[in-house]
């Protein structure tokens, strides 16, 4: 009878043990008919956006869901083009690349690498820069190439991360030439003017990175504070072309082992840092302002905003003295500072042994919490301020001006799930548990506070998530796989799983995944397919790491196109003008 | 036999329970609802035009709430209000010539709240809005 007894024990002894720490999820049906979805959705891509010219292995950037046709350009003049854009694509390309590693099936990826390949064998300019990006696209009725931006729209990259590991297995020589020049047509070496527009007529420079790195931009007042300078002559140092460039140069660095361009990435994200405010900690959307050029009589209507006029914050909002400039702004541009960018210095920072890039984005994620983080009415927000936290909630503009019309008012600005992310991916890239915590805390309200539940203490520990959330946002879900992997904490798994059936649910129509069920086009870069692949190689025991990442999703095109109306000359973008429509618009 | 069986499976079963942390006390909700349901929040979204007490809660069911101002000269630490005697910023037009009376006169005032209870703590934002007092003067362009 003892004996019956300690074993009966043991029993409840192991049963106890796996219930709390069952490491190895078991495959369910439940997981199949994610995986079968996005299968689904893969397929239907594949078949008709190939059906539409077989001349051709590209795919059109998005697809109408009730016709299996390709989006369509409209331009002024009626011109409609159906359009192929790589830059807006990577997403599905680690899509497929993510597919073929799930299923054993090498045919996903052999059509990555189909595709790629003909892009990258005929879009290269003679320069290096591929037709690609904001204003370049390739008529997929003719495969010429197309600009959107007059007759030779410039290249235009911003916060796109492209897959340069998948670009640099198909064609080596042309992704080390890109990197090279996107640099070379970019970015001025002595005085790091970084234009976002890249000509297509600037020499290729073998040689580029070859110059001496020199003296810091930002210099500090008497006052300690960053003096930010003057004199660019409307070549301004956005962050989200900074992104790109520092992400291209350390890569370069990786594959061709040498040492100049990682250096000059970390020299370009310096000044970022060198601009950021000394006491809050907040960072900056550029490090520079325009020189003035234009004459007192051309800049005394405030309506007319050309940057030659000189910082366009300072005009418009003079009334708060020296802090009102374009760099000073945390209102605007938020998910260019506060998300792909440290995205970009979180990964570099990790891959490339880079240690300062992952401090300066605690720094940066920690000041603009601590200041500038708020819940209002149970949900996820931002007061509008300047970054030494001057607060600007409230502030109606007197005049018109850049950041918009007179009587406008500054409201608490919306934080999306997009946040969920990259504050994660700093946790855990951070190595001792002090420096972890306060951006754990906040991560747990922000979760919390977007229906998920409680994701618990720092690592991973009491979770308490909501296993019914209705969530289904791709950001959330890669965060909880990310969780669960640094923890092995079934919960977060289990609410994955959860969300990833809501993403099924709520966003696969028609055979595609579309943002919501009226959209009428399903467009290849966005990003929930892929965070559900990544779900899918961690349940079936993959690390993160041997599955492609993801670190962006803002393609887009921009430029001149036909209004709605039929009728009006509008210059606008694909994301505002194209997926807006509906079924109901089509019908 | 049974009996004894019987306790010892109910033991175990209340073990692990314990052990997945599912009877556990939830304090991090409690300190979500005292943000959420003490009252602290009462005249968010309000114009604050009157001297007085703000009545910020400094309790909720055990839950422990402090709160730091980042302008106590307008609303202290205490939740107590003084109307400021000047606007809060001076608009002019580009030239600097032309006011805009009375456009920008109410003041953001952020406060910074800690919710503590057996050793944990939380924090929150609090952002009222004050108009200053009547008579107020408002000559502090900055531009």
């Amino acid at each position: 009878m003892r004996r019956l007894l300690l074993t009966v024990l043991l029993l409840l002894s192991i049963f106890g043990f796996t219930a709390c720490n069952n490491k190895k999820p078991v495959y369910t049906e439940d997981d199949y008919k994610r995986l079968n979805a996005v299968i689904h959705h893969v397929e239907n891509i594949l078949k008709y956006g190939k059906a539409y010219n077989p001349d051709t292995e590209l795919l059109p950037d998005a697809i109408n869901t009730l016709t299996g046709e390709p989006a369509k350009w409209v331009f002024p003049n009626r011109a409609t083009v159906p359009y192929s854009n790589m830059a807006n694509q990577q997403n599905f390309l680690r899509t497929l690349v993510a597919l073929s590693t799930v299923t054993g099936n090498p045919k996903y990826k052999n059509q990555a690498v189909a595709t790629l390949s003909e892009f990258m064998e005929n879009y290269q300019d003679p320069n290096g820069l591929f037709y690609w990006g904001g204003h370049r696209m390739i008529n997929l009725d003719t495969l010429e190439v197309q600009s959107t931006e007059g007759p030779d729209g410039p290249h235009e990259l911003k916060n796109m991360m492209p897959y340069y590991e998948l670009m640099y297995e198909v064609d080596p020589d042309a992704t080390l030439k890109f990197m090279r020049q996107l640099w070379t047509a970019h970015y001025e070496w002595d005085t790091s003017d970084l234009n976002r527009h890249g000509s297509y007529s600037t020499a290729y420079d073998q040689n580029a990175f070859g110059q001496k790195i020199p003296d810091d931009i930002i210099k500090f007042g008497d006052d300690g504070r960053p003096i930010i300078p003057e004199d660019s002559p409307g070549k301004l140092p956005f962050v989200n072309s900074a992104t790109d460039l520092s992400y291209a140069a350390l890569t370069l660095s990786r594959y061709t082992h040498d040492p100049a361009p990682k250096a000059w990435a970390r020299y370009l994200m310096r000044q970022y840092k060198l601009a950021s405010d000394p006491v809050t900690g907040m960072t900056v959307y550029q490090f520079k302002s325009t020189l003035i050029s234009k004459s007192p009589q051309e800049c005394s209507n405030p309506a007319y905003t050309n940057s030659g006029c000189g910082d366009r914050a300072r005009r418009q909002f003079r009334d708060f003295g020296a802090i009102a400039r374009e760099a000073n702004i945390a209102w605007k541009n938020t998910q260019a500072m506060y998300v792909d960018n440290i995205l970009m210095l979180v990964e570099s920072g990790k891959r490339y042994n880079i240690p300062e890039f992952i401090e300066w984005a605690r720094e940066y994620l920690e000041g603009y919490l601590e200041y500038a983080y708020i819940r209002v009415n149970g949900q996820n927000k931002i007061i509008p301020m300047f970054i030494d936290g001057t607060v600007t909630y409230g502030y109606v503009f007197p005049e018109v001006g850049y950041y918009g019309p007179s009587n406008s008012r500054l409201d608490y600005v919306d934080m999306p799930t997009t946040y969920i992310l990259p504050i994660l991916r700093t946790v855990l890239s951070l190595e001792k548990n002090e420096d972890k915590i306060v951006l754990w805390n906040y991560l747990r309200d922000i979760i919390y506070t977007f229906g998920i539940g409680d994701i618990g203490e720092l690592g991973g520990k009491k979770p308490n998530l909501d296993l019914d959330t209705s969530v289904d946002d791709p950001f959330a879900l890669m965060a909880l796989i990310e969780l669960y992997e640094a923890t092995g904490n079934m919960q977060y798994l289990d609410a994955a799983r959860t969300i990833g059936n809501n993403i099924v649910k709520e966003k696969f129509h028609r055979g595609f995944f579309v943002e919501d069920e009226i959209l009428l086009y399903s467009r290849l870069d966005q990003p929930d397919t892929l965070a559900l692949l990544i779900l899918d190689g961690v349940i079936k025991g993959f690390k993160v790491d041997e599955l492609p990442f993801y670190l962006a999703d803002s393609g887009y095109i921009h430029g001149y196109l036909l209004a709605d109306d039929g009728v009006v000359e509008d210059r606008n973008y694909s994301h505002r003008i194209i997926y807006t429509k509906t079924i109901y618009d089509w019908e | 036999m049974k009996k004894l069986f019987g306790i010892i499976s109910l033991i175990f079963a209340v073990l692990l329970l314990a052990a997945c942390g599912e009877s556990e006390e939830d304090i991090y909700t409690l300190l979500m609802e005292a943000e959420d349901l003490s009252g602290m929040k009462a005249k968010m979204g309000t114009v604050i035009s009157e001297d007085g007490d703000l009545g910020l809660p400094k309790e909720y069911n055990g839950v422990e709430i402090t709160y730091k101002s980042r302008n106590p000269d307008i609303i202290s630490d205490d939740g107590i209000v003084t109307l400021p005697g000047e606007c809060w910023i001076e608009s002019r037009d580009q030239k600097g010539e032309k006011k805009f009376e009375g456009l920008n006169d109410n003041w953001p005032v952020v406060i910074d709240v800690t919710l503590s209870y057996k050793g944990m703590e939380r924090t929150a934002k609090l952002l009222f809005v004050v108009a200053p007092r009547e008579g107020y003067t408002c000559d502090k362009y900055l531009g």
